[in-house]
């Protein structure tokens, strides 16, 4: 096969419908960016379920003495030793560990005077006391995904104040990087199909432009496929100029805002990295030719059919 | 070389069919005129030879093939044994004479020395000698014809299919083109003329057969244009 013709045609294509190339480049550049983050947000929640996730616990707040609702009095050494008994036993739970009431008050009064005011915990008339604090139990989870057993296993002994599951309190973070993820997803999938719809009508055009080559092609014995060839290379000379220019804004995101800034801001959260845009990279390095080079195939075969 | 067996063909939405139940038998070497007014299925003819349509029913055989048998991707080896010259030339504008001709040689794959040999000397038996640096509007229509033989010759096919390739031209013009397409008749190529030009089958003399909505009037060994037995 001469492949000196199919090269000329390839830079003649391209350079005869450089602005519907263009377009295709471009569409290409923001939904794959898109498919991109929404890959990496994806990463991100996992790299924070895996990190939080473990070490999420849930609390159960003793009764004390002055605690009304549920409380009947404070909670009796029969109620604890069954409370811990019930938990002890829920195959759900990996580990506990127990603070009292003197522990719940030393941790504030630290936190406290960390902050350079302990004015409401200190002195004769003290706001709030240790007896303000409930003892309360620690429970580490196997599964932190499934904390329901243990909560209906202890939720409804007497002496129980209050249970707290700690996700609740990191189920905001994970919605908005779902959100966001799914918002990414969504934008990305609109465009997708933009960009399907302009490599069709650039191959429509293109077909067109070349109908008297084309033409003349069948006619001598062309083989499809080198009919078809410049035209699949050019699909895959935008989709590889859509896949860097994705690439380099996917590189850009990662290094200025994600290292730059919100790792710097919030250190307590693990981030993604390298590895993470490897993945996202391969992502979109697969999806850009295949955008491409799919209706591609399917229109040059309808179009330059022999 | 082609034969036709009890071949008809009906385009889809048309009730009447562009050929009715037509048989015949070209030989290697011949040279056939195809006559019959418009839309008496010449076209039709010429296109089921090139496998552009297949037959709705019958048999068509071309170079020893079975087309109707043949899969889509032999389709091209196929087409690579026969020329087709159309009376719109058909040349490409941005293309020297040279380039048009080789054009056909570099699209199925022949090496750059073989193309640099085949087309001046192609150029040269169709008496385009010293014209391949030519753009094809500078020719006159009897030398962009020439081309365009010459392109759907480069190759060497065992068959040239020419539909009205004299129909754009003077009378002078086209006697030329008809001495050409004898020339290569000579070589031993099957050629199969479709024409409207009743002097030129007049004057050939040669195998005419004349086909009118579809139906096969006559098949005359040495035939003249509108004679019937």
């Amino acid at each position: 096969m001469q492949l000196r013709y199919v090269f000329t045609e390839l830079a003649q294509g391209l350079r005869r419908n450089i602005s519907m190339h263009l377009a295709v480049v471009l569409t290409l550049f923001v939904s794959l960016s898109l498919v991109g983050t929404g890959v990496l947000l994806n990463q991100q929640a996992a790299i924070a379920d895996e990190q939080f996730g473990s070490q999420v616990e849930i609390t159960v707040y003793l009764c004390n003495e002055t605690d009304v609702g549920r409380c009947n009095g404070a909670v009796t050494d029969a109620q604890r030793g069954d409370i811990m008994n019930a938990i002890e036993e829920n195959p759900e739970v990996s580990g506990l560990r127990t603070e009292s009431k003197q522990d719940a008050f030393d941790k504030t009064l630290a936190v406290s005077e960390a902050q350079g005011d302990t004015r409401l915990l200190e002195g004769e008339d003290a706001a709030v006391t240790v007896e303000d604090f409930n003892d309360s139990i620690w429970i580490s989870l196997v599964d932190p995904e499934r904390s329901e057993g243990v909560e209906s296993a202890v939720a409804t002994l007497d002496g129980v104040k209050l249970i707290r599951d700690q996700r609740e309190l990191l189920e905001p973070v994970f919605d908005v990087l779902d959100a966001a993820q799914w918002g990414a997803l969504g934008v990305a999938g609109f465009l997708v199909l933009a960009a399907l719809l302009l490599v069709g009508n650039t191959i429509r055009l293109a077909a067109f432009a070349r109908r008297r080559e084309i033409g003349i092609m069948r006619l001598v014995g062309a083989s499809t496929l080198y009919i078809a060839l410049p035209f699949l290379l050019e699909a895959l000379v935008t989709a590889l100029l859509g896949v860097l220019l994705a690439g380099g804004a996917l590189a850009a995101l990662l290094r200025f805002v994600i290292h730059d800034q919100a790792a710097d801001e919030l250190k307590f959260m693990p981030w993604v990295g390298l590895g993470d845009f490897g993945v996202a990279l391969g992502a979109i390095a697969l999806l850009g030719p295949l955008l491409t080079l799919l209706p591609t195939l399917v229109l040059t075969r309808k179009y330059l059919k022999v | 070389m082609i034969r036709f067996e009890k071949v008809s063909v009906t385009y889809p939405g048309q009730g009447r069919p562009a050929l009715d139940d037509i048989s015949v038998d070209i030989e290697k070497g011949e040279f056939v005129f195809l006559v019959g007014s418009s839309g008496s299925g010449k076209s039709t003819f010429l296109r089921l030879v090139l496998r552009e349509h297949r037959s709705t029913a019958g048999r068509v055989y071309v170079a020893g093939r079975e087309l109707n048998r043949l899969a889509t991707w032999k389709v091209p080896r196929l087409r690579r044994e026969i020329g087709t010259v159309f009376q719109d030339f058909r040349l490409l504008p941005n293309k020297t004479v040279h380039e048009n001709v080789a054009f056909a040689l570099q699209v199925i794959g022949k090496p750059r020395a073989q193309i640099m040999e085949l087309v001046p000397q192609t150029l040269d038996l169709v008496g385009l000698d010293g014209k391949a640096d030519r753009m094809p509007d500078e020719l006159s229509g009897g030398e962009q014809q020439r081309v365009a033989i010459a392109r759907a010759f480069v190759n060497r096919p065992k068959i040239l299919l020419a539909d009205e390739p004299t129909g754009n031209l003077d009378p002078t013009t086209s006697v030329g083109i008809m001495k050409l397409l004898d020339r290569i008749n000579r070589t031993g190529t099957t050629v199969v003329m479709s024409t409207h030009d009743n002097s030129i089958v007049d004057q050939m003399r040669k195998r005419v057969v004349e086909l009118e909505n579809g139906h096969m009037l006559r098949d005359q060994a040495q035939g003249v244009y509108g004679f019937q037995n």
